[in-house]
């Protein structure tokens, strides 16, 4: 099983012939995902690593018949990507440009939920399902087949998660990269709720950090998911009031800080790991041995 | 990026907004020649990017040519929140009826945008919200719909306006939500909104744009408005790090951070912290650096005085490892260091990366003295902790 992506999985590439979208096809493809077409406006006829390329998501989709699309268009056309994506009936996207306009992102976001459609990011590093695909740009080196699911705003944090997870034996069922932007597709609950009606996962690591109301939003849902959640937050040690790469990282009054994060995850029954060492441990005692 | 108030208050003028006659000063002389323009009494505010400006002392009145001289000059020689102001607004004085507080924002908790009034205009706004929340009248916009004419009016109805002020102000609602979503706003703010007779006057203007969509706004630059970073103050490393347009922040320790991607740049201050030691910055080098900018970010991090060993790590993703290892040496070759660089290397390319570091270790041996590189074994924790030690024998302690 795993969650959004899998073997089964058809996936399209939107952007297929700019310089990320070659690369990381050629990456996804090594690593054994079935990408069977890919989009580019103008572009239509080419090739990308013997990846048929269409000028229209349309014709991808009567060509090919995809189940998935990763978007490596320009944040500025990120959006319009989705919903050409939507309106052709795409039901799983996943969204790798960061600082993507927010406007953008609320009608995004408002499109996707009114036609029951998952989308994951923007600035995701992708959805990777060990042993079955991986779509976006994550390095398949930090990964192994196996019983936890992941999901993390942060690329990296998604790498030592799964990094933490593989050394452990535990593995991972999936892991998702939630996205660093303000707006995002998907939250934390969103993606939890889909590893909770997953036979394989037996348990999940949520990881948040400063900034944004995400985990908030995430504890106040806790009763819903019936699996054991662990949680990791970064940004315990961040001084307040600045702002920290990621678009959605600015500490405000009150919410947002890692503080607010850690508290409403724990009233909620959430365990925190305060550092990735500390998740093994917590996962010990929740579902037993590696 | 936030407007300044003067700013601000064209693009509301431009959208039908009315907003006493006022004009920017830069010197006492202007703003005493304005304040004789515009017409006696008026009110005198400093420029400044950061909230809290009445609070410390930012706005004052005056009736007279001695008065404006006066304050002006306070004004403009003063800090708020360590911003110097450098303009003053003087606007005409409006006789007020009542003041009433308008704003629109996004609610992050329900992903659409958000209109909230109350009576109690004029006042720190978030103090009312805790004190007398039911003061505070809020209503969620739908993503793609306008504002409508019945609930501007039952915003105004619900901030206590009578009378034909209900549509008036109902109106101006709905063009201040306009200016939100034309601008890509992130808030667009009146306080306060001041009835004065039968007219209403935007007496402040705040106004945020998404930094993200600034792209599509060609017109703020034919309106006079420069695209700029929303700090106030900067360290000397901070503005060298914007320059190069690194996301960078001083921190008081001495352990230089080089780690990769915002959200572990992040973790990585709290992982050094939990070990004992002290980040002497943030950096964000994610999204697939160049071997020139690394060989930069390095300098940055090796110049500061207060730094004594760098941490660093890197776990390629949509970077790759070789080109660290490549960013490295560039940096090493040029400079060198006798600083310590504790480091780590994973994911794409990484054994690439760990050769091109080993080759030029044997070529150029003198160039590594203190130099330590792990590979995927070793978890990061570990060669953080190794980072903390040697910062500590680094300090004598």
């Amino acid at each position: 099983m795993a969650i959004i992506v899998d073997d089964k999985s058809k996936v399209m590439v939107q952007g297929i012939t700019g310089g990320a979208g070659k690369f990381h096809t050629k990456n996804m493809i090594e690593y054994g995902t079935n990408i069977v077409g890919g989009v580019t406006p103008g572009k239509g006829g080419q090739e990308v690593e013997g990846v048929p390329v269409y000028d229209t998501v349309r014709a991808c989709v009567m060509g090919e018949n995809p189940d998935v699309s990763v978007v490596f268009v320009p944040a500025r056309f990120a959006a319009d990507a989705v919903m050409e994506c939507l309106d052709e009936g795409l039901k799983r996207i996943i969204l790798v440009p960061e600082r993507i306009p927010i406007h953008d992102m609320l009608e995004v976001r408002h499109k996707a939920r009114k036609m029951e459609a998952t989308v994951v990011g923007g600035n995701s590093p992708g959805v990777v399902s060990p042993g079955k695909a991986n779509v976006g740009i994550m390095p398949p080196i930090a990964f192994s087949e196996g019983r936890v699911g992941t999901v993390a705003r942060s690329g990296a944090i998604t790498y030592y998660l799964a990094d933490t997870l593989t050394h452990s034996g535990y593995g991972e069922t999936t892991c998702v990269g939630l996205g660093g932007d303000p707006i995002l597709g998907s939250n934390f609950e969103d993606i939890l709720k889909l590893y909770d009606n997953d036979p394989e996962t037996e348990a999940m690591v949520m990881a948040g950090e400063i900034g944004g109301l995400y985990e908030e939003i995430a504890s106040q849902h806790m009763s819903e998911i019936k699996k054991p959640v662990i949680a990791f937050i970064a940004g315990l040690y961040a001084p307040p009031g600045k702002r920290m790469g990621h678009a959605g990282a600015i500490v405000e009054k009150g919410m947002g800080t890692a503080e607010s994060k850690v508290k409403a995850l724990s009233d909620a029954g959430v365990p925190i790991a305060k550092k990735f060492s500390d998740i093994p441990k917590l996962l010990e005692e929740r579902i037993g041995k590696a | 990026m936030r407007l300044y108030e003067y700013e601000a208050k064209e693009i509301f003028e431009s959208a039908k907004i009315p907003v006493p006659p006022r004009k920017v000063a830069r010197s006492a002389e202007e703003a005493k020649a304005a304040a004789e323009e515009i017409g006696f009494p008026v009110v005198v505010k400093a420029q400044v990017l950061v909230g809290g400006r009445g609070k410390a002392g930012g706005v004052g009145f005056a009736d007279s040519v001695e008065e404006i001289e006066e304050i002006a000059s306070k004004l403009l020689g003063m800090k708020i929140k360590d911003a110097p102001v450098d303009s003053v607004l003087v606007e005409k004085k409006v006789d007020v009826d009542k003041e009433v507080y308008i704003g629109v924002t996004i609610d992050r908790f329900e992903f659409k945008p958000i209109v909230i009034v109350s009576s109690e205009g004029g006042v720190d706004i978030e103090e009312v919200a805790e004190k007398q929340p039911e003061k505070i009248h809020k209503l969620h916009v739908e993503v793609n719909e306008k504002l409508k004419s019945y609930q501007g009016r039952l915003l105004a109805s619900s901030a206590g306006l009578k009378g034909k002020m209900i549509s008036k102000v109902g109106g101006l609602l709905q063009r201040l939500y306009g200016v939100f979503k034309k601008y890509d706003a992130k808030i667009a703010e009146i306080n306060p909104l001041i009835v004065s007779g039968e007219s209403i006057y935007a007496a402040d203007a705040k106004l945020i744009l998404d930094d993200d969509s600034l792209f599509r706004h060609p017109e703020l630059e034919e309106k006079g408005i420069s695209m700029r970073h929303d700090v106030s103050e900067l360290t000397e490393r901070e503005k060298l790090a914007q320059a190069e347009g690194i996301p960078y922040l001083d921190l008081d320790g001495n352990i230089g951070m080089f780690p990769g991607g915002a959200g572990f740049g992040i973790a990585s201050i709290d992982l050094v912290k939990q070990l004992g030691g002290e980040p002497a910055n943030f950096m964000d080098s994610g999204g697939g650096p160049t071997p020139e900018r690394i060989a930069k970010m390095l300098d940055l991090l090796v110049d500061n005085p207060n730094v004594v060993t760098i941490f660093g790590a890197r776990f390629g993703g949509i970077s790759r490892c070789d080109d660290f290892a490549k960013g490295v040496m560039i940096f090493l070759e040029a400079k060198g260091t006798k600083k310590p660089i504790i480091m780590r290397m994973t994911g794409n390319k990484w054994k690439e990366g760990m050769e091109i570091l080993e080759n030029a270790k044997n070529e150029k041996p003198e160039l590594f003295e203190k130099i330590e590189v792990f590979g995927i074994d070793t978890p990061i924790e570990e060669v953080a902790k190794r980072a903390v030690e040697v910062a500590k024998e680094e300090t004598g302690g």
